[in-house]
């Protein structure tokens, strides 16, 4: 008999299988029986489940899988679902990136599979240059991933809004999972960022255990003081958006925080190591309270049974000693505050509290970087760490002052219509409820309602007819505007203006050399906002894209496949609405 | 002073000599020498003809410098398919003497060899539909119709990629 693959023993066939593709596995599977045994073994498919996926949705139990004995999962199943999940996301992002109409309804369908989406999606935002439509891939995988990672956090607040226990770290992390460039996507990566410094610290100090509280509290300020977890470098600005996310600032290697983050990461360090520490709610810098057991003092004495001592109050952010109490209540004196206000202010924040804080921290650099026109913090986009700051806030508004949460319910809509319309369910499902009973409660659903229908049907057709002759430019031409002077990229155009009158009086359209019957052209600016400009204004720039803002390109993707490196314009994406551009 | 040698007996009785570093990629002869001391005498290799034995010989021969496996067999890391070129001409054999190569690599524990073995087949099945996998193994298809239909209505997940 000759020598066949049949004639190998089992072992051997699985040293193969290993090389295999799981579906040239299941394609040998079908070839005869002989084969049956060695291309169901588990082993095998929990190898090809842990190479070919990273990430797992918690209802796969993954960790508890892989701690159990082999043969306790069923490798294979779980391999084909994961496998399913992977087709599908592809599946559906080929069809987001392939028409303009039912966006909503295909995110939700990507975000609705959580994590096991997730290997699919960074496949694609990595997507090779040599791909025809490389720009949109990249583009509307990371939004839906970022909309993943958003549903999360929000989810996470929400808890915190119902009362639930959540911990001041996770419900601060949960800013970063807005923002793309931090780099997390789940709250326990920043967690066990975390936990890193604490390892790193009994590292250094074996016997921090055995220390006085006060000298506890003193050696942990000091080794984050020194290894810089905390405070602000000098000669940086104070109020730099990227200050105020716990894990822009963990990954940052100088980890500038702003006082808010640097007590966060201290109290998270410093109740793993035992202390009992909380942030305090002092005016304008965040404190940390380090409140001895009980029965016992800061240092260690012994007081009479079930006396809670006297906390002492930590400022990590600038100092590695406790701040004097009588420091503190000197500036609240300063500062006028009653003695009602006074004891609020020294005593423990909650964490919903801290979260508010955060949140105003944030529209507040916000609203001091735009008094800087053209200063762009590059490790946090604007954009998002405003509808962080506003979710935030009107999630864990106080629901005695309504007046605040309809103040952001205008600018949170605004959003929602501009940048992320793919969130319509999530602000149905955790912002309505908010409203209940409020005159905006029927609003919001309208305008939710309006969102969906509009997103559901196919753009209007605009083909260049005789009739649209006029219209000089096309899609995905690139231009410097004559008058302002900044590049922008036409997205779309119209034969005349088809703004609104009011618009077109406050913006001087008839003033314009050929005034309002001319082409206008919706416009993405190296700003990356929106913008509708004449005609007349637009002067074309031949330039490579090599040239313009990294930012303007990938932005560029919701509306373009590509680069054209020969006739140096964007290609479009959206040609189900411009078919002869 | 002369390179140390040993001398292989196959099992069809030719003995063939090898340079002892050589003959060494073998764990399997490399801890029968730890256990015997030298020996002068032929090894025999009972399981492995001379045409195969000298095809082992030759990759061993090429082999000799490669840094010794480190064990590193990490069950999260996709292994890649990759071989290099002067290892893919020298698996440019036919069938019978592939898995030849691949027993005898098994038997006498030569780690790098069983893999290239291994990939090379791994990459003669890849891509391919199950008739064309039984026709370049010769297989005989042994299921009933009723099984060969249920089998292939399990793995319609693979036609999805």
């Amino acid at each position: 008999m000759v020598l066949s693959l049949d004639c190998l023993p089992e072992e051997l066939l699985q040293q193969i299988l290993y090389y295999c593709q799981p579906h040239s596995t299941a394609a040998l599977e079908q070839t005869a029986r002989r084969f049956r045994g060695v291309t169901n073994e588990p082993t095998v498919w929990r190898y090809y489940c842990l190479t070919r996926f990273k990430f797992w949705a918690p209802g796969h139990e993954i960790s508890r899988r892989l701690v159990g004995p082999i043969s306790g999962s069923s490798w294979k199943q779980l391999y084909i679902v994961k496998h399913s999940s992977y087709r599908a996301t592809t599946r559906l992002l080929d069809s987001i990136l392939s028409s303009q109409a039912g966006r909503i309804e295909k995110f939700q369908a990507i975000i609705d599979l959580g994590y096991d989406a997730k290997d699919a999606l960074l496949h694609n935002i990595s997507a090779g240059s040599n791909m025809d439509d490389h720009l949109a891939r990249r583009y509307y995988a990371r939004a839906v991933l970022t909309g993943l990672h958003r549903s999360l956090a929000i989810r996470e607040w929400a808890k915190l809004r119902n009362g639930d226990n959540v911990s001041l770290s996770r419900a601060l992390g949960a800013f970063d999972l807005f923002i793309p460039e931090s780099g997390f996507g789940s709250l326990d990566e920043i967690i066990v960022e975390l936990d890193d410094i604490m390892s790193s610290i009994i590292k250094s100090h074996p016997d921090i255990h055995l220390l006085t509280c006060r000298d506890k509290a003193r050696t942990i300020a000091t080794f984050l003081r020194t290894n810089n977890f905390t405070g602000i470098e000098p000669g940086r600005g104070y109020h730099r958006l990227e200050h105020n996310f716990i894990g822009v600032s963990l990954n940052d290697p100088a980890h500038n925080s702003l006082p808010l983050i640097s007590a966060a990461i201290y109290c998270h360090v410093a109740r793993g190591l035992g202390l009992d520490a909380r942030p305090c709610g002092f005016p304008f810098h965040v404190h940390v309270i380090v409140v001895p057991p009980i029965g016992f003092d800061v240092d260690g004495h012994e007081l009479e049974a079930g006396t809670q001592g006297h906390p002492i109050y930590m400022d990590p952010f600038r100092s590695d000693k406790e701040t004097p109490i009588a420091d503190l209540q000197n500036q609240l004196n300063f500062l006028g505050a009653s003695t009602a206000e006074q004891s609020t202010f020294l005593g423990e924040s909650q964490v919903p509290e801290i979260v508010l804080r955060c949140a105003k921290n944030i529209l507040n650099s916000l609203q001091r970087g735009s008094n800087f026109l053209g200063v762009r913090s590059a490790s946090v986009d604007l954009v998002s760490a405003k509808y962080a700051a506003v979710w935030s806030s009107m999630l864990l508004s106080d629901p005695a002052r309504p007046i605040e949460l309809k103040h952001s319910l205008t600018c949170l809509m605004e959003l929602l219509a501009m940048e992320f319309p793919s969130d319509v369910n999530l602000v149905q499902r955790f912002i309505t409820p908010l409203f209940y009973g409020m005159a905006e409660y029927d609003n919001i659903l309208e305008s939710l309602h309006v969102m969906r229908a509009v997103d559901g049907i196919p753009r209007e057709v605009k083909e260049r007819s005789p009739r649209h002759g006029t219209v000089k430019y096309k899609i995905g031409q690139v231009f410097m505007h004559r008058r302002y002077a900044y590049r922008a990229i036409i997205t779309g155009w119209d034969v005349e203006c088809g703004a609104g009158e009011q618009w077109m009086r406050r913006m001087g359209v008839d003033r314009l050399q050929d005034g309002r019957h001319q082409s206008f052209y919706h416009v993405l600016v190296e700003d990356k906002s929106f913008r509708y400009v004449a005609e007349e204004n637009i002067e074309p720039f031949v330039t490579d894209i090599t040239d313009l803002p990294h930012s303007l390109v990938a932005t560029a993707g919701k509306h373009f496949k590509r680069w054209d490196v020969d006739r140096r314009v964007f290609v479009s994406n959206i040609r189900d609405e411009y078919p002869n551009d | 002073m002369s390179v140390p040698t040993l001398t292989f007996q196959s099992n069809d009785g030719v003995e063939i000599t090898v340079a002892r570093d050589v003959a060494e990629r073998s764990v399997l002869i490399k801890n029968m020498l730890g256990d015997l001391g030298d020996t002068d005498e032929a090894i025999p290799i009972p399981n492995v003809n001379e045409a195969v034995l000298r095809k082992v010989i030759e990759w061993c021969e090429h082999h000799k410098g490669d840094p010794p496996n480190t064990g590193d067999d990490d069950d999260s890391r996709r292994k890649t398919t990759d071989i290099d070129e002067w290892d893919q001409k020298f698996m440019q054999v036919d069938q019978e003497m592939l898995f030849e190569i691949i027993l005898a690599a098994n038997y006498l524990d030569i780690k790098g060899l069983l893999d290239v073995g291994c990939k090379t087949v791994a990459n003669m099945i890849k891509g391919k539909s199950p008739e064309e996998i039984r026709k370049t193994f010769n297989i005989q298809n042994d299921f009933t119709p009723e099984e060969e239909d249920q089998i292939r209505r399990e793995n319609e997940w693979a036609e999805d990629r």
